[in-house]
């Protein structure tokens, strides 16, 4: 028995040393989530700026986004349409294809938006 | 209680299955963190209107009657529907007076125009973007080596005299974007019978009759 209690202590030992790590790790990764600039978040990007196109009748068909640096190539873009109040009038994302000096991206599927309405664009850039 | 019995092969086991659950948690969570990117941004818009009226605008018709006439000094320019003899109508305005920049954008525009002389039957007038450029002193000759998009939208003359709006937003966006391409449009009536409408141009001696167009935008 001798063996056998000094098996499971070495064993605790390893285990409570492991799970402290995963502790620190699972830690690190919901602080990340709340806190800017967190060292071990990046961005590919410091700002964006849209045009957009509309139809005869005024609503919003597609926006374009335009000079997204190339590190961005592959994330994934998200606009939302801005009105007054900071209301969410519209969203749409695409993918940031592969692209030369810098990258553009074209987005669709807003819904029905008066572009007299829309008071800003929001914008959201993630990937790996 | 003989399982519990230790030997040499049960303690590496039981060692090496809790070394291997301690290491796959902390593996996990150091590569989630490790391997996003994350930004977020916005921009705000700023939205004015702009109202371009004579002194902005080159208007004119050309006649199928009189294929090498300009009307470009005319007070009222025509439309007609005759198929043999028909009149065009020519409309632009200068934008530049605007300053609207080419990342802007319109959010509305109408082009106002004022009917001085109505057709006998309401008549739908086709306003169509020209996409070469033309002075005031385009003839029917000229006008036919024009080249013309796809016509942008129509509006009803009525039979009475006094504005009548057109709205154009499509095209007005279109050239703030591309400020090179200002061409304007063109008037046409493609119905049938011999129906003229009378229109004011820029040079018209009452203001009010005086075509105008209105641009909301962003920018």
């Amino acid at each position: 028995m001798r063996h056998l209690t000094k098996a499971l202590a070495f064993s605790l030992a390893v285990a409570a040393a492991f799970a402290a790590c995963a502790a620190a790790a699972t830690l690190a990764v919901g602080s990340s989530k709340l806190s800017a600039g967190n060292a071990t978040v990046s961005a590919c990007t410091s700002s964006l700026s849209a045009t957009r196109n509309v139809s005869n009748a005024g609503n919003v068909t597609q926006v374009n986004v335009a000079g997204i640096p190339t590190a961005c190539s592959g994330e994934t873009l998200s606009v939302t349409l801005v009105g007054a109040g900071n209301a969410a009038l519209g969203s749409a994302s695409a993918t940031v294809g592969s692209c030369g000096t810098t990258c553009s991206a074209t987005l669709t599927g807003f819904g029905t938006v008066s572009a007299a309405s829309v008071n800003g664009y929001s914008f959201g850039l993630t990937g790996a | 209680m003989r399982f519990l019995r230790p030997t040499p092969r049960r303690i590496a086991v039981l060692v090496a299955a809790t070394i291997g659950v301690g290491a796959g948690a902390a593996y996990a969570a150091s590569l989630s963190v490790g391997s996003w990117h994350l930004w977020a941004g916005s921009q705000a818009l700023t939205k004015a209107t702009c109202t371009l009226g004579a002194s902005a605008t080159t208007d004119t018709y050309v006649a199928q009657g009189s294929p090498g006439t300009s009307f470009g000094t005319n007070t009222t320019m025509l439309v007609r529907s005759n198929a043999s003899s028909q009149d065009w109508s020519f409309i632009r305005f200068d934008l530049s007076s605007c300053n609207i920049p080419a990342t802007g954008g319109a959010d509305s525009a109408t082009l106002t125009l004022t009917v001085t002389s109505a057709p006998g039957n309401s008549r739908t007038i086709t306003v169509t973007p020209v996409l070469s450029t033309w002075s005031n002193t385009l003839t029917w000759t000229g006008a036919q080596s024009l080249s013309y998009g796809a016509a942008t939208t129509t509006f009803a003359t009525g039979t009475t005299t006094g504005t009548k709006t057109a709205t154009v937003t499509v095209d007005v966006d279109n050239l703030i974007k591309s400020s090179t391409a200002n061409f304007g449009w063109r008037l046409s009536d493609g119905g049938s019978g011999n129906q003229t409408t009378t229109f004011g141009t820029s040079q018209n001696g009452t203001a009010a009759n005086r075509p105008q167009l209105v641009i909301n935008y962003e920018k």
